[in-house]
């Protein structure tokens, strides 16, 4: 999974977003490259949301366009999904009344090729697609830290493993691009180290990761890359380090000084590295494995 | 002074709900005391469980009603004296009897016996209720049911009282669970199992069937006996399920899928050779063989994908209009008959086309506005039907002398005889039915474990998640729509060859609720649960027929219960049952699924339960 020169995996150019007489989003720019971590951080109201849909399909920007592989995305969820786009949702959106593992193979749906005649007679090709698909999303419940767990409801798991399973999800439309929508909130700091590591643990798949957030010690603990959305506009964009120092972003959004949130940044990236060992360790280990399969 | 008519009513009918409702709030309120009181005394369990059969015991050996009715005499020699000749109790009695026997038995042995002793007072409970609000109510009032001058008849209050008795019985201490037999026996074992409870299936519902003659003609108390068979039947499965059986064989039949359906068919085919094997029995199995196909058709629109459908009926309509027009009946506009299976395929093509063109709005509307656009629908398509649009529905001339199916001139409406068995006439219908009905299930079945039933499901979960998904919402819905219009289009072919009279007025808005009543019944999503849901709401209103009047009453009443304390349906989907059916660790026992479809005061103990 070498990098592919240059060209980068999602390019918004200029996008930008007006409801009427509102101006949501104003000529945003970003650059997407493969196996990144794009952190988008804002206060709120300040257009993340309104983004996140322009790069789902969800809203056609009114200008500017939003390029995966060089290709225009198509305005539609669904199609944007097939292109490879996979996104979570900010309030957990599970199908609750589905077992994990029909939740992931939900996710498989766009892989997968069966219609409605061979899912009428399942056939011998029928079957074999089938058993591919719960291979494939087992070994994806596994990766996630969900094993053992396929056939419980999605409703009956607990809120971590909900969100787990979500990344799961969509992981299984085989994405070039996941979309996160605060993968941490309510969580409590173990479960959010979890998904730290998780979401490592995806880029090294070769997935563009963008992950929208409102703690910023985990976006700077986490992201190659850091863009400050403020009133609808790119603020700031740059390495945590640069993002983290800008005058503008600690006015706009931190509002604390500089050194405190280093000290903060600091102590928090020093427990975490002490937590690594004893919680993480099973997902890491199986890690290997799982690459080798892609 | 002159008091309009209506005024009186209005003063009796209003005190009268009034007091109803007082008394339902005064029962209610001393169950849960009592409740209460035995919960934490374990050693209660015992004492109330011996008294509670001895009582049983007692009620069955008692008189039920002081004198005879003015309609003839209550079944089962209800005014037999006290002891008089105790081998002769027969019907409600003997089935008290028996049930009286079973509990003081399970007191003595070493097995968990609350649920059994719950089930077997619930079961005592509707018996006694139903024959108690029937001869009270038929004209005797409640000295048919006390005593009347020198004469005593306590039978259905000391059965009563006993089936309390043993309800609380079973309340005393902590809930026990139930036992969880191992799967692992002989094949020959489990095949043995599998072919002697299905049998005993069959014979159960052709004895139901049968109960107190058919549709209650010439017996004015078939309701009665009907409904009381329901309430013993009730007991004995709910007694089964609470010692694990009717789970065992639930999770043997899993495991010998093939088998259990081979089986499920053999047993099926072989209801015309039981008593139930009359005319009017085959036409009204077809009948539920008809309405079940249609509802499980109707089950992948409402219950897979979610959207709610209230014009339904129009697709079976369709189809045996279409069928009506190729059959070479005198009023069909094509001049010509075709066989019936190409029949049978157009109808289900040209109902297809219009179950993809209903479901085309619903890539704008959900909800709510869905069921608008198909209720308007189902209108359309009976005001058309009604004003023959087209010259091909007949109009009020309906379509008249549609042929019988004819194959191999064997014609499906003549009696048959196999082996010098004699058939009713029909039985070639519901040999028909049962194979449509069957494949239907397949195709509800195949299509549900598929890439396509899963998109369906996720739709009626989250239909935004589903689309950042992948899944092409518009498509699916659409494609939901077609199939289960599809095979309520089949359904109506046969329909049409079997009525032989294609009305428009077989296919009103009515019907459409029957059908999701069916489906919601039985429970969303399950295939089980749309048959037994089709089957209830035909058998019941034919035996209810003594209720007149009161019928849709009960029925509706029955719907409000079951939907009350069963939300998930009676034989629910796994996923359907793990939603809706957290109401507390005991769960609903399976006896009073049939409970509520009993008398109002039936009603009354299970909202005081």
């Amino acid at each position: 999974m070498t990098a592919t020169s240059n060209a980068p995996v999602l390019a918004a150019s200029n996008v930008t977003m007006v409801f009427g007489g509102l101006t949501a989003l104003k000529d945003v720019n970003i650059e997407l490259h493969e196996g990144q971590i794009l952190g988008l951080i804002g206060p709120n109201g300040a257009g993340k949301t309104t983004f996140f849909n322009c790069l789902t399909g969800l809203y056609t920007p009114t200008r500017g366009s939003v390029r995966l592989k060089g290709r225009t995305l198509p305005s539609d969820p669904a199609q944007v999904t097939v292109a490879g786009v996979a996104r979570t949702f900010q309030n957990i959106r599970l199908f609750p009344s589905m077992t994990a593992l029909e939740n992931v193979l939900v996710g498989r749906h766009s892989r997968m090729k069966q219609g409605p005649i061979a899912s009428l007679f399942h056939g011998p090709s029928f079957k074999k697609g089938e058993a591919d698909a719960r291979t494939r999303c087992l070994e994806l419940l596994d990766f996630v830290g969900l094993s053992g767990l396929d056939d419980e409801l999605a409703r009956n798991l607990p809120y971590g493993d909900q969100r787990r399973l979500e990344i799961a999800r969509a992981l299984a439309t085989d994405p070039a691009v996941l979309l996160l929508d605060e993968p941490t909130a309510g969580m409590n700091p173990q479960e959010t180290e979890a998904a730290r590591q998780l979401i490592l643990s995806i880029r090294e798949l070769g997935i563009a990761v963008v992950v929208i957030e409102h703690d910023t010690k985990f976006i700077f603990s986490l992201c190659d890359h850091v863009s400050v959305l403020v009133q609808g506009e790119l603020l700031v964009e740059g390495s945590p380090e640069v993002v983290r120092g800008d005058p503008r972003v600690i006015e706009a959004y931190l509002g604390k000084p500089p050194e405190e949130v280093q000290a903060e940044v600091d102590a928090y990236a020093a427990e975490s590295s002490a937590e690594r060992t004893s919680i993480i360790e099973p997902i890491r280990d199986r890690r290997p494995n799982e690459g080798g399969q892609q | 002074m002159n008091i309009p008519i209506g005024w009186k009513y209005l003063a009796i009918f209003i005190p009268s709900v009034l007091g109803l409702i007082g008394l339902l709030v005064l029962i209610r309120f001393a169950w849960k005391k009592g409740t209460e009181y035995v919960t934490p005394r374990p050693t209660l369990s015992r004492p109330l469980s011996i008294g509670g059969a001895a009582l049983g015991i007692v009620a069955a050996l008692m008189p039920w009603a002081t004198f005879v009715l003015n309609e003839g005499a209550y079944p089962d020699k209800s005014t037999l004296q006290f002891f008089d000749s105790p081998w002769a109790v027969s019907g409600f009695r003997l089935h008290t009897l028996l049930l009286s026997l079973v509990a003081l038995a399970v007191v003595f042995a070493p097995i968990r016996k609350h649920r059994i002793h719950k089930a077997l007072g619930w079961s005592l409970i509707g018996i006694a209720l139903i024959n108690a609000a029937f001869i009270a109510g038929n004209g005797g009032g409640f000295g048919a049911i006390t005593s009347d001058g020198s004469s005593f008849a306590f039978g259905a209050v000391i059965g009563l009282v006993a089936g309390i008795a043993l309800v609380f019985s079973g309340k005393a201490g902590p809930v026990e669970p139930i036992p969880h037999l191992s799967t692992d026996v002989s094949r020959v074992v489990a095949y043995a199992v599998l072919v002697v409870s299905f049998t005993a299936l069959l014979l159960g519902v052709a004895m139901m069937l049968n109960a107190g003659g058919q549709g209650g003609v010439g017996n004015p108390y078939a309701g009665p006996i009907f409904l009381s068979l329901l309430a013993f039947f009730a007991g004995v499965l709910g007694a089964l399920h609470a010692v694990g059986v009717t789970g065992w064989i639930s999770r043997l039949s899993d495991k010998h899928k093939w088998f259990s359906i081979v089986v499920l068919l053999a047993v099926a085919l072989g209801l015309p050779f039981t008593e139930a094997g009359t005319d009017y029995w085959m036409t009204t199995a077809t009948n539920i063989g008809v309405y079940a196909a249609t509802a499980i058709g109707l089950n992948i629109v409402v219950g897979l994908a979610g959207l709610l459908d209230l014009g339904y009926v129009a697709f079976l309509g369709i189809g045996a209009f279409v069928a009506a027009n190729f059959s070479g009946a005198a009023a069909a506009k094509m001049g010509f008959e075709l066989p019936f299976l190409v029949a049978v395929i157009i109808a289900a093509i040209v109902a297809g086309v219009f179950g993809a063109v209903v479901g085309s709005p619903t890539l704008r509307v959900r909800g709510d506005y869905l069921a608008i656009v198909t209720l308007a629908f189902g209108e359309i398509f009976k005001k058309s039907a009604q004003n023959d649009i087209g010259g091909l529905t007949g109009g009020a001339n309906a379509i008249p002398g549609v042929p019988p199916i004819n194959w191999f001139g064997l014609s499906f409406d003549k009696p048959l005889e196999i082996a010098g068995v004699k058939l009713p006439s029909g039985v070639m219908y519901y040999v028909l039915i049962i194979v449509l009905v069957a494949l239907v299930m397949v195709v509800f079945a195949n299509l549900k474990n598929s890439r396509i039933g899963r998109s369906w499901i996720a739709i009626r979960e989250d239909e935004d998640a589903a689309r950042a998904m992948g899944i092409k919402t518009g498509k699916a819905k659409i494609l939901a729509f077609l199939i289960g219009a599809t095979l309520a289009g089949v359904a109506g072919a046969v329909f049409a060859h079997k009525t032989s009279t294609v009305a428009y007025d077989s296919f009103q808005f009515i019907e459409s609720v029957t059908l999701l009543a069916a489906v919601i019944l039985g429970g969303m999503g399950s295939i089980p649960g749309a048959v037994l849901g089709a089957a209830l709401l035909l058998v019941l209103p034919e035996k209810l027929r003594e209720f007149a009047d009161y019928r849709l009453i009960l029925f509706g009443f029955a719907l409000i219960l079951i939907m009350r304390f069963r939300p998930q349906g009676l034989v629910p989907d796994k996923h359907r049952r793990a939603e809706l059916a957290n109401e507390g660790a005991e769960g609903v026992p399976i006896e009073e699924l049939n409970l509520p479809d009993d008398t109002p005061g039936g009603a009354k103990a299970q909202v005081a339960r």
